[in-house]
């Protein structure tokens, strides 16, 4: 049910209205599709396939028969693989996903973000799979394409989250262990967290050769800390509270802030990963505009910093 | 204004509650949850608006409720004057002096004496005093009008003269009726006084008070009662009481041990105590009895020494009700008399069963006698005899003595036996024409109709007892009952003929069986209904009264009835002459009364109540509805108290403290509304402000 509005995006708020996780992510990939009428940008993940020489051993399905009578040498022949793509999405659903001042939360933002992607990617034949986390690793999917597993993808984003604390280390770690194969892997996350910590967890997805693309979900009420009344403000996380004069602390906060965000963006830059701010607020169709266009770049970039080096 | 409890308006500063709550809630309150404090700083708030009252409205409305309920709970009152008493009006004060048993201990009689005559002198002119004693009835010593007639510088005096010559009797108390009595006395007086009406009771106020005739009694207004309590040094006291013996025990020919109960105060110290016998020879053992504080033992006595009268109990404090008087129990003598020629061993007649049916019993000793001669029956047997059994055959003469007892008010049973037993009969009731012929009965008869109601037949009223079937009557004679002035049928045959007829004579009667006991006529002679019928018709004929093993001081003592005019011998000494047939009501000391002409005795011994002597707290009194006033009072006091008493009614008819809590109740309301308000106005505006 794309919707089109003013802008021809849909609202997000009127998009978190919609209570079925997989109905709100098809409607922004339709959406999406109906607005950009052609894409192009599909078909990148294809994988060429090599010879290899037989070696005792080896399944003797794989022997290229043509080849072996035309040239009486055996030769094993690797197929492409069941999918282009192996995409992992990585939602963080801890405590500090769970503020949103707009009525609806930033981990709704988040897990409509990651079904979407889901959806998306399936749509394009890719393979998805699944890690949701707060502390600790919550859900698990590998990555598969196949009837049924976006289905089961949509329900494990939808299983509430109670854990406190956001610990990425941990589960990067765990991503890293579980996923030998090169791949995407988004991480959507308020990346809330000690800077040095965030760098070294971030650092082991690109060591292990994987594409790492990190969504970075943050309410405008915290891009702008525009509250009014003084009160204790409590974290939502430890729990901690602190009585506050927002208009005196507000200053202060948005220069922390973007020193904060700007050093994500730093390390992520110096790490190679792609970086994309999103305020909760913004239509999920520019995001995934956004995602695309920047995949798209990313090429590019690569190469350049290859030729660098 | 003034307040009944002023100190409950203390209350009020319980408003402090609020302000506190208002100025600190202002830190506790709005929490906003926020993602992260990582980029936050505290930053206190500002110094000024801390100590703001918030919703001072609120606050105010809170407070005003608080201090609505204060002012509730101390009982505001408008003062104003009550008609109270004109100034100078005397007062109308009865003085109850105890004089029972109870009073003999120590000084107590001497205290209380000095206690009312202190009274009496320090009377004001314009007061009206009666003096009353009172033990177990009340006697006037001083009335109103007396003391309205006495000059008024000699009342005290008088009535001063007049205490001096009374002295504690041996009587219970009866506080209730004094206490009864005293009020109405309050009431007869003078209407003209409308002061103040009052009670004062000098007494020992001991447990054994009797004060159950106040329960429920509804005190008339304006009349208080002031206990003045004159109290013996020592309260530890046993008594001794001797208690009948029981009907279990009423087998004849048995020694019945007598049975004395040794009750000790509850708050005694000893519980070792003696019992000698009063009048003994000497070497009497003394019996010993252990009676724990506030306990009672019985003590059984097989069998009390020859000639000893009473038992003392020693070994505590208070001598007074010491003294127990017994006389062991005497069977009465109850002769019964047969005329008629039946031999002694003849078992077909009706004389060898009257024989057997009056067993010897442990209160009754009944003698047959028998006479069979054609001369008269000899004046003193017919004077002693309780009852007379004519049997048929008897002569002229005899049945002439008969008659002459049933005119003197006993009863003549006679059973026809045969035909010719009209002849008997016809000439006791001085009837010639009278005829009883032989009724013919087919197989037998039984009793149908028996009139449970009378007395002879009253004890076989129950439906256990009432069955007469089992008796069969082989003969009987008919016989006109109705030819008979006053006769009464009170038993019939199935087929109607009377069986059993009762006919007046002179103060007595006559009660003619139409048939008889013995076996030739009837099965009744070996029936359960013999014995117990010819001892109700000896219990109606007797003139002895049913005598009590003792009585206790004050109690009416039934004195056998007889012609002549009775004396009665107190335990001191003094001579009461009795008219025939009274009562004797003057037993008012303990001791062993003794009754001429005749042998009779009859035992007098202290009421066992009057032994409790711990005094009893006043608020048994209260409890009872007596409007009590403390003893000890100054005139300030009193004003204080006369004031305090104005308040209360003043305040109950004013009843401010209901408005004030409709009031306080209204404000809680406003403030519901109002702080419901607020909330919703904050909560809004919190979201609205996200």
């Amino acid at each position: 049910m794309a919707t089109t509005t003013a802008s021809n995006y849909l609202d997000p708020a009127a998009l978190m209205s919609i209570r079925n996780l997989e109905l709100r992510a098809r409607s922004v990939v339709e959406g999406f599709w109906h607005g950009l009428h052609r894409s192009p940008y599909h078909g990148f993940s294809v994988e060429f396939t090599e010879y290899r020489a037989y070696t005792p051993g080896d399944d003797p399905r794989y022997l290229d028969w043509k080849l072996a009578g035309r040239t009486d040498r055996y030769f094993i022949k690797k197929f492409e693989d069941e999918t282009n793509l192996r995409c992992y999405l990585l939602v963080d659903l801890s405590r500090s996903m769970s503020f949103g001042s707009g009525g609806y939360s930033k981990a709704d933002y988040a897990r409509t973000l990651a079904a979407t992607l889901g959806w998306f990617h399936s749509q394009q034949g890719d393979a998805t799979g699944l890690m949701t986390f707060d502390g600790a690793v919550r859900e698990y999917l590998p990555a598969r394409h196949r009837p049924g597993h976006l289905r089961q993808l949509m329900l494990a984003l939808e299983k509430p989250a109670e854990g406190r604390s956001t610990d990425l280390t941990a589960p990067l770690r765990r991503i890293v262990e579980l996923v030998r194969k090169r791949g995407l892997i988004v991480l959507i996350s308020d990346l809330f967290a000690p800077l040095d910590s965030l760098s070294s967890a971030l650092s082991l997805l690109t060591a292990s050769g994987h594409e790492v693309i990190v969504f970075q979900v943050l309410d405008p009420a915290e891009l702008n800390f525009d509250f009014s009344t003084a009160a204790r403000f409590e974290d939502l996380e430890t729990g901690r509270d602190i009585f506050l004069e927002p208009s005196l602390a507000r200053a202060k906060y948005v220069e922390k802030l973007s020193a904060h965000l700007e050093a994500v963006r730093e390390t992520c830059q110096k790490l190679g990963i792609m970086h994309l701010q999103v305020s909760s607020s913004q239509p999920l169709e520019t995001v995934l505009f956004d995602f695309l266009k920047a995949r798209a770049d990313r090429g590019k970039v690569v190469r350049r910093r290859a030729a660098v080096a | 204004m003034s307040f009944l409890a002023p100190f409950f308006a203390l209350g009020a500063l319980a408003v402090i509650g609020p302000i506190l709550f208002h100025l600190i809630r202002r830190t506790t309150r709005e929490k906003t949850p926020f993602s992260t404090l990582m980029f936050l700083e505290p930053s206190p708030p500002r110094i000024t608006k801390r100590s703001r009252l918030e919703n001072v409205w609120l606050l105010l409305l809170r407070c005003l409720a608080l201090a609505l309920l204060a002012l509730a709970f101390a009982r505001p009152f408008l003062e104003r004057a009550m008609p109270g008493p004109p100034p100078g009006a005397g007062q109308r004060i009865v003085i109850l002096a105890d004089t029972s048993a109870s009073m003999r201990r120590e000084n107590l009689w001497p205290e209380a004496r000095g206690k009312i005559e202190a009274r009496l002198r320090a009377v004001h002119p314009a007061d009206q005093v009666a003096v009353l004693t009172f033990d177990r009835e009340v006697r006037t010593v001083m009335s109103f009008e007396e003391w309205k007639k006495t000059p008024m510088n000699e009342r005290a005096a008088v009535a001063i003269q007049r205490l001096a010559q009374i002295s504690p009797t041996w009587n219970a108390t009866r506080l209730d009726a004094a206490l009864l009595q005293s009020i109405e006395a309050l009431d007869q007086a003078d209407e003209s006084l409308q002061g103040k009406r009052e009670i004062v009771v000098v007494s020992d106020m001991q447990e054994g008070a009797q004060l159950d005739g106040l329960q429920g009694y509804q005190w008339p207004r304006g009349i208080s009662v002031t206990v003045d309590s004159v109290a013996a040094q020592t309260h530890q006291n046993a008594s001794a009481q001797w208690l009948s013996e029981s009907e279990e025990n009423d087998k004849p020919g048995e020694e019945i041990p007598l049975r004395v109960r040794v009750s000790n105060a509850a708050e005694s110290k000893k519980e070792q105590f003696q019992l000698h016998w009063k009048g003994a020879p000497q070497g009497t053992p003394v019996l010993e009895a252990y009676v724990p504080a506030g306990q009672a033992r019985i003590v059984r006595i097989v069998k009390p020494p020859t000639g000893a009268t009473a038992l003392t109990l020693s070994g505590d404090d208070t001598p007074f009700d010491n003294t127990l008087y017994i006389l062991p129990p005497q069977p009465a003598q109850l002769p019964v008399l047969f005329v008629g020629p039946d031999a002694d061993d003849d078992t077909h007649a009706s004389l060898y069963y009257l024989r057997r049916a009056f067993p010897k019993t442990a209160h009754q000793n009944v003698e047959i006698l028998a006479h069979r001669a054609e001369g008269a029956v000899p004046a003193f047997q017919l004077q002693q005899s309780q009852l007379l059994i004519l049997g048929d055959a008897a002569g002229d003469v005899p049945i002439t003595s008969a008659r002459q007892f049933a005119r003197d008010g006993k009863i003549v049973l006679m059973p026809l036996t045969s035909a010719t037993s009209a002849s008997v009969l016809g000439k006791l009731l001085e009837l010639p024409t009278l005829a009883a012929p032989e009724a013919t009965v087919k197989d037998y008869a039984l009793l149908a109709q028996i009139d449970f109601r009378h007395p002879l037949f009253a004890a076989f009223a129950d439906p256990r007892f009432s069955d007469f079937a089992k008796i069969h009557w082989w003969k009987y004679r008919r016989f006109d009952a109705a030819g008979l002035t006053g006769a009464q049928v009170l038993a019939q045959f199935d087929n109607g003929d009377p069986a059993v007829v009762q006919v007046p004579l002179g103060k007595g009667s006559v009660v003619i069986f139409t048939s008889s006991w013995r076996p030739s006529d009837s099965q009744l002679a070996l029936s359960s209904k013999f014995v117990p019928l010819l001892q109700s018709l000896l219990e109606q004929s007797s003139s002895l009264p049913p005598q009590k093993a003792q009585y206790f001081i004050g109690d009416e003592v039934p004195l056998p009835t007889g012609p002549q005019p009775l004396r009665v011998r107190k335990p001191d000494g003094q001579t009461v002459s009795l008219a025939p047939g009274a009562k004797f009501s003057g037993a008012d000391q303990p001791g062993i009364y003794t009754v001429t002409p005749g042998t009779q005795r009859f035992v007098v011994n202290l009421p066992p109540d009057e032994s409790r002597l711990a005094p009893f707290s006043t608020e048994r009194l209260i409890a009872l509805g007596v409007p009590l006033r403390t003893v000890h009072e100054t005139p300030a006091e009193a004003a204080r108290r006369e004031g305090q008493a104005q308040a209360v009614e003043i305040e109950s008819q004013q009843k401010l403290w209901r408005w004030l809590i409709v009031a306080a109740l209204g404000v809680l309301l406003l403030e519901t509304l109002f702080a419901g308000k607020l909330s919703r106005t904050v909560s809004g505006s919190t979201i609205a402000s996200t």
